[in-house]
């Protein structure tokens, strides 16, 4: 799962080299519209559905990480 | 780059290759290659607030229109729901339905408008799948983002029909799909065509398809059936919408349809990437992606009441188009002359008494120099009524005679038009036919008979008694394999490589010639 939300990232942020690190701090090209994208593409990807504040907290790899698996496992 | 004044978020919409005017600006109109007016209604609650909105939007569209000159796209506004407290007031409705009429009615004024009907693709969805209130309030975008893709694809689909792109000829199955069951077993009377489910189906859908074709779209028939089953089903059947003569090509045969289809191509003079094959029979278009992928095979529905669903989406994804041109008509025209022949045949009780009605006048010559043109011309070109496909400078022919082999052109004319030379025989010295080949548009009307007879006579008198037909096999000569048994000549013999040996002795022979073609 880690690992297609790592491919997810780089497709949507146009950047190959990003890497677990990652956040909107230090990703020039993650700024809302792209955390948009992001979010669309999560969800057809996991088939969940996040609510607006999760997407609003999205803020880094892990924040998506995190917030990708607690959907998961509350739709189990 | 296109240039979008819009009110909501639809960047992801449209993608690369877009600018956006900020939300709901017009005070800039940018240099671009065409602009794009998308507006939504505001997804807003109160009524009365939405209504002045809308109201605004004409005077606004105005103000950017007047200063635009290229291709300007509007789309027309949908109102997706209803909230109006007071049932009976039609204020937002009227709003909407104002902005959409001014928008038309600056489109006749001012010819790089193209008004686009939104509503065409919105309807293909339910409200909530539409809109996606999370990403509204989040973001502002209208749309659900599920919906991207196919919003692309309608939007690039629409952009082809204002550039006037789009497939050309529409090919099409007969059992089980332009009416109901298997002529084959069910005979003439058997298959649906009107009348009660699923006769009425078959009915509509066919009306449709008669639409399309009166719009510029050419439709050809490829079925494996029996020809004479299906030219009893035009004589005889008054219910079956479309004529023969509203076909621009008919390929009823047991060849496979991916040859056919070739065919076609080649004989109509448009690529494979202009055909749709529609066709019941899954292993068929199956065939059809595996062996021609540019073909367009769309689905067919597993019961006749799907039709009119598969008919939306032939006009919607291949045969829609902004506007028809003159010359869009003018294509199904080119195919009057022989379609005046094809009505003329209804009138009659059979087919004898149609032909005498044709006054066919036949003009058959020993080759001169000025028909050893044509002559030599439809060698290279002839592919269906060809016994033997030898191709021929006018030098070979001239060869031929100069080494005492004959031949003879045939000119044909009814009370429909002049068709010109359309047939040549050529015979050897020892008297094998060395070529026999007929232009498909003369075809059907018994000529070749005729012409035939006509030229064996003619050989008979000169003294020459016995005379050998060939047959060379290729994969387009199919319909003549028979042709010289048919003629009364027997068969000597075929070799491995398909080419038949065929003799006639024509003092035994009866050479007529029906009194009914007036030759010379």
């Amino acid at each position: 799962m880690e690992d297609k939300i790592m491919n997810i990232l780089r497709v949507v942020l146009e950047n190959n080299s990003l890497d677990t690190t990652c956040s909107q701090e230090n990703c020039e090209t993650w700024d809302s519209m792209h955390n948009l994208n992001l979010c669309f593409e999560l969800e057809g990807e996991f088939d969940i559905m996040f609510e607006p504040e999760e997407m609003a907290a999205m803020k880094s790899y892990l924040d998506v990480v995190n917030i990708v698996k607690s959907k998961l496992s509350n739709n189990s | 780059m296109i240039f979008v004044f819009r009110n909501n978020t639809i960047e992801q919409f449209l993608g690369t290759g877009y600018q956006f005017a900020g939300y709901d600006d017009v005070s800039q109109v940018p240099d671009a290659d065409a602009y794009l007016w998308w507006y939504q209604v505001p997804l807003r609650l109160s009524q009365s607030q939405l209504v002045e909105e809308v109201k605004s939007y004409p005077q606004k569209l105005q103000f950017v229109a007047n200063r635009i000159e290229k291709t300007f796209y509007i789309f027309l506004l949908v109102q997706h729901y209803f909230s109006s407290v007071e049932t009976g007031n039609g204020e937002l409705s009227e709003a909407i339905d104002g902005f959409n009429s001014y928008v038309r009615e600056l489109a006749r004024s001012h010819t790089n408008v193209k008004v686009i009907e939104f509503g065409e693709f919105t309807c293909q969805f339910k409200v909530e799948e539409l809109i996606d209130w999370r990403y509204f309030f989040t973001a502002q975008i209208p749309y659900n983002p599920q919906l991207i893709r196919p919003f692309k694809n309608w939007w690039i689909r629409k952009q082809e029909e204002v550039k006037l792109i789009r497939k050309k000829c529409l090919v099409l199955d007969l059992d089980n799909t332009l009416w109901g069951g298997v002529l084959g077993e069910d005979g003439i009377n058997g298959i649906s065509l009107s009348g009660d489910y699923p006769g009425k189906v078959f009915h509509y859908w066919q009306e449709g398809l008669k639409d399309l074709q009166s719009n510029g779209v050419m439709l050809a028939v490829c079925s494996k059936n029996n020809a004479t089953d299906v030219e009893e089903v035009w004589l005889k059947r008054d219910d079956m919408v479309l004529k023969k003569a509203d076909f621009v090509a008919v390929r009823i045969n047991w060849q496979d349809k991916a040859t056919n289809l070739k065919e076609l191509a080649s004989e109509l003079n448009i690529g494979l990437d202009s055909f749709v094959f529609v066709d019941d029979n899954p292993a068929e278009r199956e065939l059809i992606k595996q062996v021609l992928p540019m073909v367009s095979v769309p689905d067919f529905p597993t019961q006749p009441y799907g039709l009119p669903l598969l008919f939306q989406k032939l006009v919607q994804m291949f045969f829609g188009i902004y506007a028809i041109t003159s010359e869009d008509r003018d294509k199904t025209k080119q195919y009057a002359m022989n379609a005046q022949r094809v009505k003329a045949q209804y009138a009659f009780e059979n087919y004898e008494d149609f032909l005498r009605s044709l006054d066919i006048r036949l003009k058959i010559e020993h080759i001169n120099d000025i028909t050893i043109v044509r002559a030599a011309q439809m060698t290279q070109k002839t592919n269906q009524f060809n016994l033997t496909t030898k191709r021929y400078t006018e030098d070979d022919i001239l060869k031929i005679i100069s080494e005492g082999g004959m031949a003879w052109t045939l000119s044909v004319e009814d009370k429909f038009g002049d068709s010109g030379i359309t047939g040549l025989l050529i015979i050897t010295a020892n008297g094998v036919i060395d070529t026999m080949l007929m232009s498909c548009r003369v075809l059907g009307k018994g000529i070749e008979d005729a012409f035939v007879n006509y030229v064996l006579n003619d050989i008979k008198n000169s003294g020459l008694s016995v005379i050998y037909g060939q047959y060379i096999p290729t994969t387009k000569n199919t319909q003549v394999k028979g042709f010289w048994t048919k003629m009364g000549f027997s068969l000597i013999g075929t070799r491995n490589n398909g080419i038949s040996t065929y003799v006639m002795d024509l003092n035994s022979a009866r050479l007529k010639v029906k009194d009914y073609y007036k030759i010379n």
